[in-house]
């Protein structure tokens, strides 16, 4: 099974990691956006998705690293929530 | 129906939160559905487990008792995460003692997770 | 078209989980999905308070909940245990525990942590808002 992780801290990511598999796809929301900003992700081929809205919020939306990051809206991220198996809250 | 999983990720020590007691909630409830179920603990979460917790002294109810009942509740899936004994200096014989308790590795963890049907986290 | 149902644990005033939980629920209606349930859980049973009181130019968030519940015809549930806990109290639980007052917003019921185990059983999705 498919799994989206989501993630809201920026610290979580690092710590989410080693139990995402290759398949998964991982959704930065909230805080956690800020990552999209800066250096690279460790990702092992996962799918790397990032909520627009909450990069508008804080300013941020310039800064992402397009290629590695796909910005999502609310209504892509109720999609993606039924194109993988399952949401996990990586809390 | 009846048959879809859970898996319950204990990944922060307590008392700073209550997030321990309160998945462990979720799981005996989750139990009484027969809902087939994993308790998993990660990162600092192996904290959960261990032996000699005394927050009573904070004026903390303890729940770690609490995990030796899961195999009565029906939970015998309890696994832990080797990395996060080792990268927190502790080894299982320091854990309370429970039935069927196993230490996986991450990338054991990593299908486990991809093959639950939910995943919590708190 | 899907069945969600979600469980909100995030406090509502100190951090961003409830807003983004409504945000949410309103689009996944808009595309047509089926919502079941919404499920309040630690901190996040504490918007079940009728009694907030926001600055006026803040949003109030039980309203919003309660909006959304009324106008779409959704449960809201926030866990016995939990809200006690924390000072939410219906009319009956406020009799149960011998207190002056009870403050649970009508748009919300109290109810076991069953209703979350059934709304796994139930839903295509649960998605958490911690």
């Amino acid at each position: 099974m498919k799994s989206l992780y989501i993630i809201n801290q920026p610290q979580k990511l690092n710590q989410a990691l080693p139990f995402i598999s290759e398949q998964d796809g991982i959704l930065l929301i909230e805080d956690a956006v800020v990552v999209a900003t800066y250096g690279s992700v460790q990702a092992n081929h996962q799918t790397l998705y990032v909520l627009v809205e909450d990069l508008i919020a804080r300013g941020l939306k310039d800064k992402v690293g397009v290629e590695q990051w796909n910005l999502v809206d609310y209504p892509q991220f109720v999609e993606l929530t039924l194109q993988y198996d399952k949401s996990v809250s990586w809390l | 129906m009846m048959n879809k999983s859970i898996c319950i990720v204990f990944n922060k020590a307590p008392y700073g939160s209550q997030a321990g007691r309160e998945l462990l909630d979720i799981a005996l409830m989750a139990a009484a559905f027969d809902m087939p179920i994993t308790a998993l603990f990660v990162e600092q979460g192996v904290y959960q487990l261990l032996k000699g917790q005394e927050p009573d002294i904070l004026d903390i109810k303890n729940h770690s008792a609490t995990f030796k009942a899961l195999p009565l509740y029906g939970i015998e899936d309890i696994l832990v995460e080797e990395d996060a004994l080792q990268k927190f200096n502790l080894n299982v014989q320091e854990l309370v003692e429970i039935d069927g308790l196993k230490t996986i590795s991450s990338s054991h963890a990593q299908s486990l997770l991809a093959n639950s049907d939910f995943i919590l986290t708190l | 078209m899907a069945t969600y149902s979600l469980l909100v644990t995030a406090n509502p005033y100190s951090s961003q989980g409830q807003l983004r939980a409504i945000q949410f629920a309103k689009t996944l209606l808009e595309q047509g999905h089926e919502l079941m349930r919404v499920f309040f859980y630690a901190d996040g049973v504490l918007v079940a308070s009728r009694l907030h009181a926001p600055p006026a130019d803040e949003i109030n968030l039980t309203k919003a909940w309660a909006k959304l519940a009324i106008e779409k015809d959704i449960e809201l549930i926030a866990c016995v245990t939990a809200a006690n806990k924390r000072g939410i109290v219906n009319v009956a639980e406020a009799e149960r525990n011998a207190l002056t007052g009870n403050n649970l917003d009508p748009a919300f019921e109290i109810s076991g942590l069953g209703q979350l185990t059934e709304a796994m059983l139930n839903s295509d999705r649960l998605i958490t808002f911690g």
